[in-house]
C-alpha cells in the first residue's frame, strides 16, 4: 500500500453492507451541497490516527465526521446524540 | 516551468507535509513526461478549503518499473504511469 508490502489481496466478493451504502450516499450529499470536497475527505482520511485498522468505509465514516467538526458543521455532541438516538430506534424498547 | 512530451524529468525528494498527491514511492525518481493531461486547481490545497486556484499542469509521467523498486523480478521494459502535478517536477540533471 503506497509503495509498501500491503499484504496478501482478498480477492474474494463481498456484499455491500447498508451502513456502507449510507457511508457513501452522506458523503454524496455534503459533495453536493458544497460542505466537503473529495479532496479534503483524502486529507481528512489520511490523519486518521487509527487509518490501518479501520475497513475502507470505516475510514469515510470517521473522517467526514472529524472533517465535519473541524469545520463546524455539526458538533461532536450533536453527532454522539444522533448516533445514540438512532441506536435506540434500532434496537427497539 | 513547461515540460513537453519526452522531457527528461525527477520528481522532487520534497518532505511537504500534509496531503499530497504524490506517491512517496516516486519521489526522487527519473522518468519522462508522457503527456500534457490538463490545468487543474490544485488539490493540495483545496484539501484545506481554498481554491486551489490557479490550476497547475497536470502531466502523464512514464517510469521504468525497474527504476522503482530494487527488486522487480518483472520484464526489463514494464512501465509505470503517474499522474505528476507540474509543481513536483524538475528537469533531470544533465539533461538538455
Amino acid at each position: 500500500m503506497g509503495g509498501s508490502p500491503g499484504g496478501p489481496i482478498d480477492k474474494d466478493q463481498h456484499e455491500v453492507e447498508d451502513w456502507e451504502r449510507l457511508a457513501d450516499a452522506i458523503n454524496s450529499a455534503l459533495g453536493g451541497r458544497g460542505l466537503q470536497t473529495t479532496d479534503e475527505l483524502r486529507r481528512s482520511i489520511e490523519s486518521l490516527e487509527d487509518y490501518r485498522n479501520l475497513s475502507y468505509y470505516e475510514r469515510w465514516a470517521a473522517a467526514t465526521e472529524k472533517l465535519l467538526i473541524e469545520k463546524g458543521v455539526l458538533s461532536g455532541d450533536e453527532i454522539d446524540e444522533r448516533a445514540a438516538e438512532i441506536r435506540r430506534r434500532w434496537e427497539g424498547p | 516551468m513547461t515540460f513537453e512530451p519526452g522531457d527528461r524529468v525527477r520528481v522532487l525528494p520534497s518532505e511537504k507535509p500534509g496531503h499530497v498527491r504524490t506517491p512517496a514511492y516516486l519521489k526522487g525518481k527519473t522518468g519522462w513526461v508522457e503527456s500534457l493531461i490538463g490545468a487543474f486547481p490544485n488539490p493540495e490545497e483545496i484539501a484545506y478549503g481554498l481554491s486551489g486556484r490557479p490550476e497547475r499542469p497536470l502531466y502523464k509521467v512514464c517510469f521504468r518499473q525497474t527504476d522503482l523498486w530494487d527488486d522487480y523480478a518483472g520484464p526489463a521494459e514494464d512501465r509505470l504511469y503517474a499522474d505528476i502535478y507540474e509543481h513536483w517536477l524538475e528537469p533531470e540533471r544533465g539533461s538538455t
